[in-house]
């Protein structure tokens, strides 16, 4: 199995830099940006990862409309949200956008790898 | 309790009065005005009523009292004008010569005594005023009337009936007179008849009737011609106020003592007297009585009717309006209440959600650094460090747990319909309770049915009703005791939830307000209840669409049956699998 690329898109920059290298000390390729904009740099810099994991509330673009962006890239790209402020209603907008999974922070390291394995499978 | 405590009536004034003391002056108010509706024209037409027969009676009365007189003043007058006829007969047939012989007029006198009750003597008076024949037993042969004013007058008439007098014979008496003109002497005799007052009692007495007071005969000069009940024997003197004119009958009222009476005065043709009737007045006789009695009973029978049926509406009234007041504030209290607690639920979800992200950030932090620390194999106290760290990833995942159910409190605060398993609800409170149960010594015995049908209902909401019906019964048992908690499907239709306490029971008569708002028995003790528990129980689970009932005996226990409907897919078919 080849290392997945995560693309880690957060505004609270120091949680998507520690978990990237998290990732990275697990064989990931990761990547953290603070919001949509760069995000959407980052993918039209050819550097295309395979799964995302996209925080829901950011100031300027949210979550679900980075989704929608990400979706219109590429749609083969396997979106995870990543949320403190998970709610049932937002993650039944994401899966209904192509989300393929919907995790609550903090989250345990093991089971998000589990869920980026099985996104990066599709 | 100060009268000034209820008021009549409720005014701007009575504003800071307390609840009880509203309710009462309402009740008192409704019950004045409704008293005043109702009695106000029953009196009226009582009243009315009364007037009106009063009247009627009275006319009736004075109808009486004028018939009454017509009657006996024909009959005196029939009397007379029969006597006088014979006299004239008597006189027109024989001369002077004939009458003054004693035997002749003796046989005349028996003739006329069959026909006349009350004739006493028959005389005949000659032109000089000496009586020349006399049949009768007081002996008046010869006697001199030439200065009697009864001669005088029959000398100028042709019929004189006199006023009673005494005479020669000292026995009050009257005479009915006749004169003839001599043919030889063109002198004028007279025939004479005297009968005793006793005759005018007896026909007065004919006229005598239940209603009658008194009935005499009087002359203008205020003497009695007859007996009378109440002014004495004849001769007597008695005035009278008013007198008639002619041959009217004069009817006014007059007064003796506390009673009213008619008296009708007529005058009797051709002769000196004046009949005076006294007729009861319309209040003492029997039938108005009769009528006073029975009108009062209807009165105090209607007042009693309606006065019984206006009090109990002016309370059945309060009542409701108080029940409309309770049930208001009861809804009023319930909504502020579900406003309380979907503003915790609100602020809870806040705080969690903020608290999450610093929290993964200090997760990551952590263990980022457990990885960097796992990896360095010369790391310095690396054991140490490792645990330290392990036991931040534990508090990490303690305040995760935490945050977690902040939230899901929160979404229970919303109501959202979905499929449950009543079971698993039951299962859910039981973990809140299980704990006070068992340090009270009460023992939870579950009965559940395996593979119960899902309903559709709130979560959170079926929690709170569960937990309220359970949360009583650990109340009512107190110490050692038994719930035993079943669950079963009971038709096709409905699933039910059985909740049976070993408490002391409840009486019937607070059986029946168990569900009612602000009613509670909780009130002595040191766990005072609001008294909505049950009432918002109630409003919640037919909210669900179900059902909530009580059934409770005394010294055994009490028992809660709670039905939902199943929840069906379409027409046929219920989701269990799915729960």
């Amino acid at each position: 199995m080849t290392a997945h690329r995560i693309l880690i898109v957060d505004d609270e920059l120091d949680f998507g830099t520690t978990l990237a290298e998290r990732l990275e000390l697990r064989g990931f390729a990761a990547k953290a940006v603070g919001g949509a904009q760069e995000a959407m740099e980052a993918l039209a810099a050819d550097w295309r990862p395979d799964v995302v994991l996209l925080d829901l509330m950011m100031p300027g673009v949210d979550g679900l409309a980075t989704l929608d962006l990400i979706k219109q890239h590429d749609p083969k790209i396997q979106v995870i949200i990543l949320t403190g402020h998970g709610s049932t209603e937002s993650g039944i907008i994401g899966m209904q956008r192509g989300l393929f999974d919907y995790l609550m922070k903090p989250v345990d390291i093991g089971e998000l790898i589990a869920r980026i394995n099985e996104a990066g499978a599709q | 309790m100060s009268k000034t405590k209820f008021p009549l009536f409720c005014g701007p004034s009575n504003r800071d009065l307390s609840p009880k003391a509203r309710y009462r002056c309402m009740r008192n108010s409704l019950l004045i005005v409704m008293l005043a509706i109702t009695l106000i024209p029953l009196s009226i037409t009582s009243g009315l009523n009364f007037i009106q027969y009063q009247q009627l009676l009275r006319e009736d009365s004075q109808a009486n009292a004028r018939w009454n007189a017509e009657s006996a003043r024909a009959t005196i007058n029939a009397y007379l004008e029969k006597l006088e006829a014979a006299i004239t007969v008597v006189i027109d047939t024989y001369s002077f010569e004939d009458l003054s012989d004693t035997r002749k007029l003796e046989q005349i006198f028996r003739q006329l005594k069959k026909e006349h009750q009350g004739l006493v003597d028959l005389s005949v008076v000659g032109p000089d005023g000496i009586q020349s024949g006399y049949v009768g037993p007081y002996g008046l042969a010869g006697k001199d009337y030439s200065d009697s004013l009864w001669f005088h007058k029959a000398l100028t008439r042709r019929m004189y009936v006199s006023e009673v007098f005494t005479g020669f014979r000292n026995v009050p008496h009257f005479v009915v007179a006749t004169s003839q003109k001599d043919p030889y002497s063109e002198q004028y005799w007279v025939l004479r008849a005297s009968i005793d007052t006793e005759t005018l009692d007896r026909f007065l007495a004919l006229a005598d009737t239940e209603a009658l007071e008194d009935i005499f005969l009087i002359n203008d000069s205020g003497v009695l011609q007859s007996g009378s009940r109440y002014h004495g024997g004849a001769m007597q003197d008695f005035q009278l106020t008013r007198k008639p004119k002619q041959n009217d009958i004069l009817i006014y009222e007059e007064t003796r003592g506390d009673s009213n009476f008619y008296r009708a005065v007529s005058r009797i043709p051709n002769t000196p007297w004046l009949l005076v009737l006294d007729q009861q007045g319309a209040e003492a006789r029997k039938i108005w009585h009769v009528f006073k009695d029975r009108l009062l009973l209807t009165l105090v029978l209607c007042f009693l009717a309606s006065g019984g049926m206006v009090v109990w509406l002016s309370r059945f009234l309060a009542g409701k309006f108080r029940e409309a007041d309770e049930t208001r504030d009861a809804i009023l209290s319930e909504t502020e209440h579900s406003n309380k607690l979907a503003s915790i639920g609100r602020l809870a979800a806040g705080v969690a959600h903020e608290i999450n992200n610093p929290l993964a950030i200090i997760g990551e932090k952590a263990g980022l650094m457990q990885d960097l620390v796992g990896l360095d194999q010369d790391f310095r106290h690396k054991e140490k460090f490792l645990s330290q760290l392990d036991a931040l990833q534990n508090a990490v995942v303690r305040a995760r747990t935490i945050t977690h159910r902040l939230l899901g409190f929160a979404r229970r605060m919303e109501t959202s319909l979905t499929l449950v398993q009543l079971n698993e609800i039951l299962q859910e409170v039981l973990s809140f309770l299980e704990k006070d149960a068992a340090y009270r010594n009460i023992h939870v015995i579950l009965q559940l049915q395996e593979n119960l049908p899902v309903i559709r209902a709130d979560h959170g909401q079926l929690q709170q009703v569960f937990l309220n019906v359970i949360n009583n019964a650990i109340d009512a048992i107190r110490n050692d005791g038994e719930i035993h908690i079943t669950s079963r499907r009971e038709n096709h239709k409905t699933v039910m939830v059985a909740i049976s306490d070993t408490g002391p029971g409840i009486a019937p008569e607070i059986l029946k307000n168990i569900f009612e708002p602000f009613f509670t028995t909780k009130g002595n003790e040191e766990k005072k209840g609001t008294g909505l528990g049950l009432s918002i129980t109630y409003g919640l689970v037919q909210k669900l669409g179900g059902k909530i009932e009580v059934s409770s005996e005394v010294g055994v226990g009490t028992t809660f049956i709670i039905t939902f409907p199943v929840y069906n897919e379409g027409s046929e078919g219920e989701s269990n699998d799915r729960a």
